[in-house]
């Protein structure tokens, strides 16, 4: 539906690089980044907002690059919704369908239409100065479904909001484009939001794609170490394959600042200096010594840590452990039951290789 | 909900409000300053002078003068302002910088030297010449001279108004237009002439008003024909030349009544904030 192939984009010192795209008919795709890293340029891109330098956007079979915005026939919410504050909500949302000038009893129709889809007819007739964030929100989505084009393209849509509504709309937003089987292209800086809606995600970074896949793929198998932290990852040990992989395909690694001499177990045939990433929710903490054959079975999968801090962040608590290497765990309160809560208290942190995911040369 | 229209006052300490009195202090000292002139021109004026001036029928020819060439040259300013505010705004060019620097320059011309200007170009110059007499658009001593000469000198005003107000107008909602099925023109005319109204509206009065109080370039330009090309500020001019100073300021109190009521009117009828 969507395809990108090899954009250029050039403003300032920033440019979008070689960007290659591709969003399947009626799939929800978020691109995510920090600020700066060009999704919104991209998405503008798409618009037709702004002329890219080289390359191909093809939209529905037909390539746009040249195109005028309109001509591209995409919804568009921008971000903080743009709506015309000149205007009241019903003309807000009517305005594109005026512009095709379609008749009067049409218009109030299809208004009608999206005004219940969307549960806003208690907002008609308002000022959009009058509006609360979430209701300008499903105004702006409105005003773009209204045009019943099938490729949507949001800009940070739930940004502003509070947690709550952010939730609550972002569930509405996939449910409307599955209804209404939409491709949506969704940029966001927020991992939760896009959790919520998409079907596959790309990391942005200084204009250039870092990963594409689904939320799953960027959380569990980062392509980078970019992508690791901006997926939250903290736990990211420096580490130096020691000797060739064994029979079950998995190497020995040293891992620590120096490589310490901590042993670990990775999947995969690795050499040299790589990398190994764990999530802080997949880390498994041991308060008590366990036994000889159970350390017998995972010695090598496990690091002896003391306890930095315990901090409670109402969903999970937050283990900051020192030793050979630093490392962060984040279990839910059943799990950290019976672990120590006091500072220096020793640790036992098991890292199965399963749960570890090496970058570098493999 | 918040009313969005409703103003907000934060709490504030004594030195808040104390920066509050200094700016009404201020607001007080000049809006009675110009109240005491008026009232002193009023005092000054003696019945006499009043009857002469509401019984002359060049008095009414003069005002009559005043009144639409004025407003025919703030037209004719908005109808510059808005392409050129509009352009000034959104487009970058070479030598962007220097444009907007010719174009501010009648705000600082001297008014006599705008008057010797065009009487230079059209007597002098073969482009000034060819279009007063080939033409046959003729400015000097003529009533299109007094449109010509109020345009020059209050244009500027309207567009730099206008390019303010094209300036604040958000971008990102003509780019909402552009996907909504406009292209740049409709962009223009159903988001940001609208929202730059104001300042549109601003520029005309400010370019009105100039022309109004006008008289400098005019006596060089087109002269003070009496029924022709006088206008109520070169009246006011003449007669205070001659020595009829009672004269004079009863002339420049229907002026300044006119525009009290223009500029009251307008803001009236228009809501606007300006």
């Amino acid at each position: 539906m969507i395809d990108v192939k090899q954009v250029n984009y050039g403003v300032g010192q920033f440019a979008l690089q070689q960007v290659d795209l591709h969003v399947g008919e009626g799939e929800y795709f978020v691109l995510l980044g920090p600020p700066g890293s060009g999704k919104t340029v991209l998405l503008e891109c798409l618009c037709g907002l702004r002329r890219i330098d080289s390359g191909r956007i093809v939209l529905g079979g037909r390539d746009v690059a040249q195109l005028e915005p309109r001509q591209r026939q995409i919804a568009y919410v921008p971000q903080d919704y743009a709506l015309f504050p000149h205007r009241s909500v019903d003309s807000n949302i009517a305005f594109g369908l005026r512009r095709q000038r379609l008749d009067k009893a049409e218009v109030k129709r299809r208004v009608d239409e999206v005004v219940e889809m969307l549960g806003i007819g208690s907002l008609l007739g308002r000022s959009v100065a009058a509006l609360s964030g979430g209701e300008k929100q499903r105004v702006a989505l409105a005003r773009a479904l209204v045009l019943r084009r099938k490729v949507l393209l949001l800009d940070e849509p739930v940004c502003a909001l509070d947690e709550a509504i952010r939730q609550e709309i972002c569930s509405q937003l996939r449910s409307l484009q599955r209804r209404l089987g939409l491709t949506a292209v969704h940029v966001s800086h927020n991992l939760e939001e896009a959790f919520l809606v998409a079907d596959r995600a790309a990391v942005l970074r200084d204009g250039r794609l870092q990963q594409v896949g689904t939320m799953s793929d960027l959380l569990r198998r980062p392509a980078n170490e970019f992508v690791a932290r901006f997926m939250r990852c903290e736990n990211i040990l420096p580490a130096r394959a020691i000797g060739p992989a064994d029979m079950e395909g998995q190497t020995t690694v040293a891992v620590g600042e120096g490589n310490a001499g901590v042993r670990l177990r990775v999947i995969g045939r690795c050499k040299g200096e790589l990398r190994v990433i764990v999530r802080p929710e997949n880390l498994r903490l041991l308060s008590t010594r366990p036994s000889a054959q159970w350390l017998a079975e995972h010695g090598e999968s496990t690091i002896r840590l003391r306890l930095a801090a315990r901090k409670d962040c109402g969903s999970y608590l937050r283990f900051e452990m020192t030793g050979p290497v630093r490392l962060t765990a984040h279990l839910s309160h059943s799990a950290a039951d019976g672990l120590p809560a006091d500072e220096g208290a020793e640790l036992l942190a098991w890292l199965p290789p399963e749960d570890l995911h090496v970058l570098g040369s493999q | 909900m918040v009313k969005a229209s409703r103003p907000t006052t934060a709490v504030c300490s004594w030195q808040g409000r104390l920066f509050a009195a200094g700016g009404f202090f201020f607001v007080a000292l000049f809006t009675l300053f110009i109240a005491a002139l008026i009232v002193a021109d009023a005092l000054y004026v003696d019945a006499a002078a009043v009857r002469k001036v509401l019984s002359s029928s060049y008095v009414l020819d003069a005002l009559w003068l005043s009144v639409w060439t004025s407003l025919a040259s703030a037209a004719l300013g908005v109808l510059f302002a808005v392409p050129v505010g509009y352009s000034l705004s959104r487009f970058h060019f070479p030598g962007r910088v220097v444009v907007d620097s010719i174009i501010d320059l009648p705000i600082v011309f001297p008014p006599l030297v705008v008057g010797l200007t065009l009487l230079v170009f059209f007597s002098q110059t073969g482009l000034g010449r060819w279009i007063q007499d080939d033409l046959g658009i003729e400015f000097i001593f003529q009533r299109k001279g007094v449109i010509l000469c109020q345009f020059v000198v209050s244009a500027s005003l309207a567009i730099r108004s206008a390019r303010t107000a094209f300036d604040d107008v958000d971008r990102r909602l003509e780019n909402v237009a552009l996907t909504l099925g406009c292209g740049r023109m409709g962009a223009f005319w159903h988001v940001s002439l609208p929202l730059a109204r104001n300042g549109i509206a601003a520029g005309a009065i400010l370019a009105w008003a100039r022309s109004f109080g006008l008289f400098g370039p005019l006596l060089i330009l087109v002269g003070s024909f009496r029924g022709r090309t006088e206008v109520l500020a070169t009246t006011v001019f003449l007669e205070q030349a001659v020595g009829h100073v009672e004269v004079a300021l009863a002339l420049g109190l229907l002026m300044i009544l006119v525009a009290l009521v223009a500029l009251t009117v307008i803001r009236l009828l228009g809501g606007l904030r300006l």
